[in-house]
């Protein structure tokens, strides 16, 4: 009797430990997936933001090297904190369209870089949506 | 990272009813939801390992997502019954006294040889030996045997018809013909070989016979020139 009473206390202790086992694995997993998707969103809004501001620029004829130069450095800072949360072929893209924007801002290319600028604004706009929970994500 | 959340589960659950559907001759020796994490958890932890292109970060969300599952199933396959037999399946009695359970055979996607076969790696040689037989939700074999059954597998048996056609090789290893067979069966009532669900015959003259939907019977015949093997 005493035994089994024993058994059946363990067996209790055993599935309380499974369930708060189950608890904070899940907690861990939905807290790092609500700062992932508001970190994500921050990160590539506040890189939008200065792409469009680099765009105006072009499209006004007086953005330099130099201004190029400073959206591309903060990227680099950004890209490595986005490296963790996202897949690294995603953050090669933006490279690419960044590093032709560089060169072709620097040398005064306006009308090649406008394009070169739109779709890193696109990509900015879009990316943090493909990591949401949709549907179309999923599947 | 919900994303992988989510897939992991959906791929997980997705496995898990497909081992299920499949039987357990596909699992060996696990529960059904012990292999799909065996199979999930070696790719799930390589392929970020290998591949830098995808963060690390995601492997380990899913190797933590499969943990949760893990814990969830087992919670569930241990307080919830009707659950267990969902998430493990059940054990199915194949052969009772009245012999083999044709029927149970089928819904478990054997037939009479595999589970000769499966009935000789237990340990046991001879059909009419066992009381019951049992499939295990993990893909083995338990039997009950009668008392002293070892002394009732002194030759061993092998099957002439499986499932109403006669074993062409088996029937060569005794040199006896199906005239000679065909006699026995006429004997004992059979009309039609097609009806037979399994008939084994050892060196001494052993014989198991049982047609479908009918009890098991055995009996001894004498084989021609005083023969054995």
């Amino acid at each position: 009797m005493g035994k089994e009473s024993g058994r059946g206390a363990k067996g209790t202790v055993h599935m309380v430990k499974s369930l708060v086992a189950i608890g904070v694995a899940a907690a861990m997993l939905l807290g790092l997936a609500v700062f992932e998707w508001f970190f994500v969103e921050e990160e590539f809004s506040a890189f939008r933001e200065e792409l469009i501001s680099l765009y105006d620029k072009t499209d006004g004829g007086t953005a330099n090297a130099e201004d190029a130069r400073v959206v591309q450095g903060k990227w680099e800072d950004r890209k490595e904190r986005l490296h963790i949360w996202i897949p690294h072929n995603d953050i090669a893209r933006i490279d690419e369209y960044m590093a032709e924007t560089v060169r072709l801002i620097g040398e005064e290319e306006y009308t090649l870089a406008l394009p070169k600028l739109e779709v890193l604004i696109h990509l900015s706009e879009c990316l943090p949506g493909t990591y949401k929970p949709a549907a179309e994500n999923i599947f | 990272m919900t994303l992988v959340i989510i897939r992991t589960a959906i791929v997980f659950i997705t496995l898990l009813v497909i081992m299920r559907l499949m039987g357990k001759r596909q699992i060996g020796e696990m529960q059904p939801f012990e292999l799909v994490i065996t199979l999930l958890i070696a790719e799930l932890a390589c392929i970020p390992m290998a591949d830098t292109s995808i963060p690390l970060l995601y492997g380990i969300i899913s190797v933590v997502t499969i943990y949760i599952l893990h814990e969830i199933v087992t919670l569930l396959d241990l307080k919830i019954k009707p659950l267990k037999s969902f998430i493990s399946g059940k054990p199915s009695l194949v052969m009772n006294k009245n012999g083999i359970d044709d029927y149970q055979l089928k819904r478990n996607n054997l037939d009479v040889s595999d589970l000769i076969e499966s009935l000789r790696t237990a340990g046991y040689f001879s059909l009419d030996c066992i009381d019951y037989a049992l499939y295990e939700s993990n893909g083995t074999f338990s039997a009950l045997p009668k008392e002293n059954y070892e002394k009732m597998q002194s030759s061993l048996p092998i099957v002439i018809i499986d499932n109403g056609t006669y074993d062409e090789k088996n029937l060569t290893l005794t040199g006896l013909g199906r005239e000679f067979f065909d006699g026995i069966l006429r004997e004992h009532g059979v009309k039609k070989v097609k009806r037979v669900l399994v008939l084994t015959a050892d060196g001494e003259g052993k014989m198991y016979l049982q047609q479908k939907g009918e009890r098991c019977e055995t009996f001894y015949v004498k084989y021609p020139d005083g023969m054995t093997w």
